[in-house]
This record gives C-alpha cells, sequence and structure tokens, in this order.
C-alpha cells in the first residue's frame, strides 16, 4: 500500500508542477463550462432561442404586429433587417435564417375568407434544415394566433366579416355563384355574431362571437425542471466542461505510463521489489484523486458563482466516484495500448473523442440518427453524461441511477483488468 | 552472484542474445563490452527480470529469479537512460525510489543526505533535475540504483555522454562499491573504463559471447603483438613482436637509437581480432 501512495503522491506533484498540464487539467474545464454557459444563457439566466433576422416589406400595423409578438417571445430572437443584408448574412452562415414578411401581408390577414393569405418567406442556412421546420412551426404559431385574436372578438369579425363583403361585391374575378355562397355565409356568419354565446367552460355568457375560440391548446413544460424551475445553461455546460476535463486527465495520465516506459523510470518501478499492481495501483489512485477533485471543485464553482443546485449531494459524489472509477479503467487500457508518447498520445484522443462524439458529449444526442442513438450505449460518455446530468438537474432518483452507476463501474472494471493483464504480459516479450 | 546459463533472446527474427552463458562471483566488477547493438542492454533486462528469456536460465544471488521480490531487494539498476523524473529534486527522487525499495522513512532521512554528499550534488539538491547538466543527472541516475544498500549493482552504459569530471565521479563510486564487496555488472563501449575498472570482461557481439576472462589473460590470448616504432640514424622500423624490449636491446646493438615507441596491446585490439573491426563501427 506504502509503494501505491508513493506512487500516487509523486503523479499528483508531477501533476501540479507541470503548469500546463495543471491548466488544463483544472482550469480549462471551468473556461469551456462558463464560456459555453454564457452562450446558452442570456442575463436572467434562461435560455435564448433562436436568433433571426427579420425583414418587414409590408411595414402595416399586423406586420408590426407580428414582430412584436416575435420579439416578445422566448423561441426566437429577432433582428430588423433589409432583405440584401438579411440574405447575405444568411448565405455566409452568419445567421440561421431569415424571415421577410411579404408585401400585403396586413391586408390579406384582414380578409379572411377570400383572396390570397398572408405570405412570409422563410430563408434558412442550407447547413441548418434542421430548424428550418422549428422555425416553421414557431411562425405558424404566430400566425394562427392572429385568427384566433380575430375569431375571438366580436367587433374585429364583424371588421373582417364587412370588409370581405364589400370586396366579394366589387371584385370581379369572382364568379357568380361562389360571390352568391360567400355573401350568404357572411351574412349568416354577421347574424350569429349578434347572438350572445357560451363561454368555452360552457358558464355564463359570453359577449358574442366564438366565445374565445381556441382550437387546441399546447402548454410547454421543461419536464426535468418541474421541481425547482428552469435552471441556467449552465447546468448543461458545467457537466460538459467536467467530462472534456475527466477526458483530458484520463488521457494525460495513459499518456505518463508510456513517458515513464520511454525514459526508464518505469524500468526502475518494475525492477523494484514491488508487485507489478502497486505500479499501476499507484497511477490509478492518482488518476481517480485527480478526476475527483476537478469534479468537485468544478462544481463547486458551478454552485457558488452560477446558481447550480443539484438534487441530492449524495447522488452527486457516488455519480462522480463512479464517473471517475469509469474513467480510470479506461486509462489504465490506453496506458498499455501505446508504445510511445506519441502513439499514446494518439490512441488516447482518438478513443476518447469517439466515444465521446458517439455518445453525446460533442453533439446532442436527439439530433443522430435512431441506429446512432442505440450505438452510443456502448461509450461510456453517454453513461457518465446520463449520471451526471441525472444527478444535478435531470433529478433522477437513487433507482433511476442505479443502472447508469452500474455501466460505469463494469466499464471501469473491465477496462482495469484488462490494463493490467495487458501489463503484466508485457513484461514477457 | 550472478549466472546466466545458455541465455537466448530474440525480437522477431533478430537474435538479439545467442546462447550466452557467463557466472559473476560475489564482489566482482564484471564488464561486458561491445558496440551498440551487441546484446549487451537485453542482456541486462534479462538479468533484472524485465525480459523473459526465450531459453536459458538466470539465477541471482543464493539462485533465486529475478521476479522474486526478494531477489529483486538484492538489485539495484542504473538504466542507460536517465531514469529519472524531470520535474522533482534530486532529493525527491532519492526518496521516491527508496520508498519504492521499501525504505523506512527514518533511514531515507540518513541516506539521501549520505549518498547526495558522495555524488557531490548536495548544494543543489533542492533544485530539479531539470535544470542539471547531462553528467549530474548520470550521477544522480547511479546513486537512485544506490538508494537501498543493494547486493548487486546493474550499470548500463554508467558514463555515457558525461564530461570528464563526472566520469571520474562515476569511477570513484563504482570504485567505493568495489571496496563494499558489492558485484557489479557494467555494461560500455567504452574499452579504457572496461580495463579500469572491471576484474573480468566478457567481449560481446551480434549477440553472442566472444570472449571471457581477465582483461590482461584477453589481451595475451587475443591481443595479437606489440608494435614497436623505432628511428636509428640509418634507418627508421615498423615490428610487431611478442618482446619488444628484447627487440630494442637488439637495434640498440646495431646503432644509436633516435627515438622509439612501444604499442602495447588493448581490448581495442582484442575486439578488432576477434571481430575484424574496431569496437566503435
Amino acid at each position: 500500500m506504502n509503494a501505491i501512495l508513493a506512487i500516487a503522491h509523486k503523479d499528483l506533484k508531477l501533476l501540479l508542477r507541470d503548469k500546463t498540464g495543471f491548466f488544463f487539467t483544472f482550469f480549462f474545464p471551468i473556461i469551456i463550462a462558463v464560456f459555453f454557459g454564457s452562450i446558452f444563457s442570456d442575463n436572467g439566466g434562461k435560455p435564448v432561442g433562436l436568433h433571426v433576422m427579420i425583414v418587414d416589406n409590408d411595414q402595416s400595423v399586423a406586420s408590426e404586429a407580428f414582430i412584436a409578438q416575435l420579439e416578445a417571445s422566448d423561441e426566437v430572437s429577432v433582428q430588423r433587417s433589409l432583405k440584401e443584408e438579411a440574405v447575405e448574412r444568411v448565405r455566409l452562415g452568419k445567421e440561421v435564417a431569415y424571415i421577410e414578411i411579404k408585401k400585403g401581408f396586413g391586408d390579406a390577414q384582414e380578409r379572411m375568407f377570400w383572396g390570397a393569405p398572408p405570405e412570409i418567406e422563410l430563408g434558412i442556412d442550407p447547413a441548418r434544415r434542421g430548424t428550418a421546420g422549428m422555425l416553421q412551426g414557431i411562425l405558424m404559431k404566430y400566425g394562427v394566433n392572429a385568427f384566433q385574436k380575430r375569431f375571438s372578438d366580436p367587433s374585429l369579425m364583424r371588421r373582417s366579416i364587412q370588409d370581405s363583403l364589400d370586396g366579394i361585391q366589387s371584385g370581379s374575378t369572382m364568379d357568380d355563384s361562389r360571390r352568391e355562397h360567400l355573401t350568404g355565409f357572411l351574412t349568416e356568419l354577421d347574424a350569429y355574431l349578434d347572438q350572445p354565446t357560451p363561454n368555452v367552460d360552457g358558464t355564463g355568457s359570453g359577449n358574442g362571437g366564438f366565445g374565445g375560440m381556441n382550437p387546441l391548446v399546447v402548454t410547454a413544460r421543461d419536464v426535468a425542471l418541474e421541481k425547482r424551475g428552469p435552471q441556467s445553461g449552465y447546468a448543461i455546460s458545467f457537466p460538459q466542461g467536467i467530462m472534456w476535463g475527466i477526458i483530458g486527465c484520463a488521457a494525460s495520465f495513459g499518456v505518463s505510463l508510456v513517458i515513464e516506459r520511454t525514459r526508464g523510470t518505469l524500468m526502475r518501478l518494475r525492477t523494484a521489489p514491488i508487485d507489478q499492481l502497486h505500479i499501476l495501483g499507484g497511477k490509478a489512485l492518482a488518476c481517480f484523486v485527480t478526476t475527483c477533485v476537478l469534479a468537485a471543485g468544478t462544481l463547486g464553482i458551478a454552485m457558488l458563482f452560477f446558481g447550480i443546485r443539484p438534487n441530492s449531494l449524495v447522488l452527486l459524489g457516488i455519480s462522480i466516484i463512479s464517473i471517475s472509477f469509469e474513467f480510470v479503467g479506461i486509462m489504465m487500457l490506453l496506458s498499455v495500448l501505446g508504445r510511445t508518447e506519441r502513439s499514446a498520445a494518439g490512441i488516447g484522443w482518438a478513443v476518447l473523442m469517439m466515444m465521446s462524439m458517439i455518445g453525446g458529449g460533442m453533439l446532442p444526442l436527439f439530433i443522430m440518427p435512431e441506429w446512432m442513438q442505440t450505438v452510443s450505449d456502448i461509450s461510456p460518455v453517454k453513461w457518465a453524461m446520463i449520471a451526471m446530468e441525472g444527478s444535478i438537474w435531470r433529478q433522477f432518483s437513487l433507482n433511476e441511477l442505479l443502472v447508469p452507476w452500474m455501466v460505469l463501474w463494469g466499464i471501469g472494471s473491465v477496462g482495469f483488468l484488462s490494463g493490467v493483464w495487458m501489463f503484466r504480459r508485457s513484461r514477457s516479450e | 552472484m550472478i549466472a546466466l546459463m545458455n541465455v537466448t533472446k530474440s525480437f522477431g527474427k533478430t537474435v538479439a542474445v545467442d546462447d550466452l552463458s557467463l557466472r559473476i562471483e560475489p564482489g566482482e566488477i564484471f564488464g561486458l563490452l561491445g558496440p551498440n547493438g551487441a546484446g549487451k542492454s537485453t542482456s541486462i533486462n534479462m538479468t533484472v527480470g524485465l525480459l523473459n528469456p526465450d531459453k536459458g536460465r538466470i539465477a541471482i544471488g543464493d539462485g533465486g529469479s529475478p521476479h522474486d521480490p526478494a531477489v529483486r531487494e538484492q538489485l539495484g539498476i542504473a538504466p542507460q537512460a536517465l531514469a529519472l523524473y524531470d520535474e522533482l529534486t534530486a532529493m525527491e527522487n532519492l526518496r521516491f525510489f527508496g520508498k519504492i525499495q521499501k525504505m523506512p522513512s527514518g533511514v531515507l532521512k540518513d541516506r539521501v543526505p549520505e549518498l547526495l554528499c558522495k555524488i557531490g550534488l548536495w548544494d543543489r539538491r533542492n533544485d530539479r533535475i531539470k535544470t542539471y547538466s547531462g553528467g549530474m543527472k548520470r550521477r544522480l541516475n547511479l546513486a537512485v540504483a544506490l538508494i537501498h544498500h543493494p547486493r548487486i549493482v546493474l550499470l548500463d552504459e554508467p558514463t555515457a555522454g558525461v564530461d570528464p569530471q563526472s566520469r571520474h565521479a562515476l569511477f570513484e563510486s563504482i570504485g567505493e562499491l568495489r571496496r563494499d564487496g558489492v558485484t557489479v555488472l557494467l555494461t560500455t563501449h567504452y574499452m579504457e573504463e572496461a580495463e579500469k575498472l572491471s576484474s573480468r570482461v566478457g567481449i560481446m557481439d551480434k549477440g553472442r559471447l566472444l570472449a571471457l576472462g581477465r582483461v590482461s589473460d584477453l589481451i595475451a590470448s587475443h591481443g595479437g603483438k606489440s608494435r614497436l616504432y623505432a628511428q636509428r640514424a640509418d634507418r627508421e622500423f615498423f615490428l610487431e613482436t611478442d618482446d619488444p624490449m628484447a627487440e630494442l636491446v637488439g637495434l640498440q646493438a646495431g646503432g644509436t637509437l633516435l627515438q622509439f615507441k612501444v604499442e602495447s596491446p588493448d581490448l581495442e585490439h582484442v575486439f578488432l581480432n576477434l571481430t575484424g573491426r574496431n569496437l566503435r563501427d
């Protein structure tokens, strides 16, 4: 045990004296977390929506009201612009999309029952097609809002009917039969609006019209945050920052064993009267302590300065220990695969980057194809992220965390045992 | 005692050590001489148990295996590479390797300063060794091998790339090991180092042990004749002879010698005669 402690103490001392390594191990993850956390959060700590350019070619009361709705929304943040500038910025990839309100938007909204509908053009960056559907949905929502408001307000509705009747009478392009039917329908509708109607809940008496008609009510709720309300983007960026720190830590310690081999110090350790397991145990202990300190320290900063409030410190502590164990095991395996510092570093980063990519550490899992999401189950990063996020903001219970913890310990054990086996085997080469 | 019995080790198709047999007695300083790639370091690595021989057997001390921790406690090794931690001080390096050798803290407290004084690094004890010269690191490399008072020390090219001052200090340290009765196996490709330090020498080339014995015996049997150059007023002489003194007396009888020079055979000649090429080729 003394040999393990001596080796761990020596490795930690070496880490602390390597200023660059120390910075990238302990401070870089915090910088990543703060940087991305600030990008994904506004000043109030609430998530920021898509930023889009908006071009108002109608300059009407209706178009202004439509823009005001968008400006007040959480889903998008808009910036007014001329069309040429908007198109250019999207083409250059500086903006996700632009929205052009076509001329005649307001008039078209007024005449609800005939003529061309109000028109909006959505210009989207081809590289961000995934957001096009989302934006269309948002625009439809606010477009429908205008109609809904009109339907539920008898005076506005009556004005629309009257405008439509005037338009139908003066319109020359409509055939007589259609004009007759539409005139009859609108006259009946106008008469209907004179009658008091019950409210939508069936009680009392409304003030006419369609009684606050609402075709569909959709209430959005952040299910993971329902107990505490919304947290900031830092709740997402800090676990990712910690993850990257732990990955870097595992890669560094993996390379350190190869450095010992190439510099000859491993020869001294292997010829000392200690078991081979002590050598690896010392390295593993140093890596474990470093990752735990890194995670705990970074989370401490997140809690002190960025308002992160984990559901349970005990569950979070167990998650951190489990994640550290997992990556110590992976480090053990990586450390025996490389023969030179360069090859070990290359293998380490290639493997860890791949794990991170397919595990959701770089790209969100939800944008990946379904088969890829299934494949991601083999990535240790995925399980580490589940355990960490589950303990910090997904509000996982003890039972829900048991599965990721067991996977983490399983991967760590397999990595550690494989590393020990290969290390022992390398003696006889 | 170190005994290698018919030891063979190959890496792929390359035979690094071919049927090597030698026995080093307690208290002896044995030099393994040969050019780079002769198989010296592979032999050392097998002796300390870092490599397993493909054939043959190795016995250390009272016949123990180098894999036995009790045997390894008796071994000290100074690898050819400077096997030290650059970011640690000399003191910290010695303390760390002492702990790895299971030395109690109380013993280390006295042993570390003792060794630092002996190798002339006491004044620099708290400096990180990345600031040391090559010679200082080489001395510390040897000190680490000796931290736990080993009875058997293996030195792989102990003076490689050091300045004359550090070389002298290293020779002093190895001389002290002889006086303390420590068994030493050293590898080198410097023949003067082997001649000066070793009581017996083995000459290796291409994995094979070509000759083994006392330096004087090897020179006598494989070194060839002495070379005599002499100049008299009437002519010059260049002779190869077993008895240069007798030749000089004969030449003097024929006329007054203006100058002469006798070149005795050394291990370089031994190696040349055994392999047909120079040691540093």
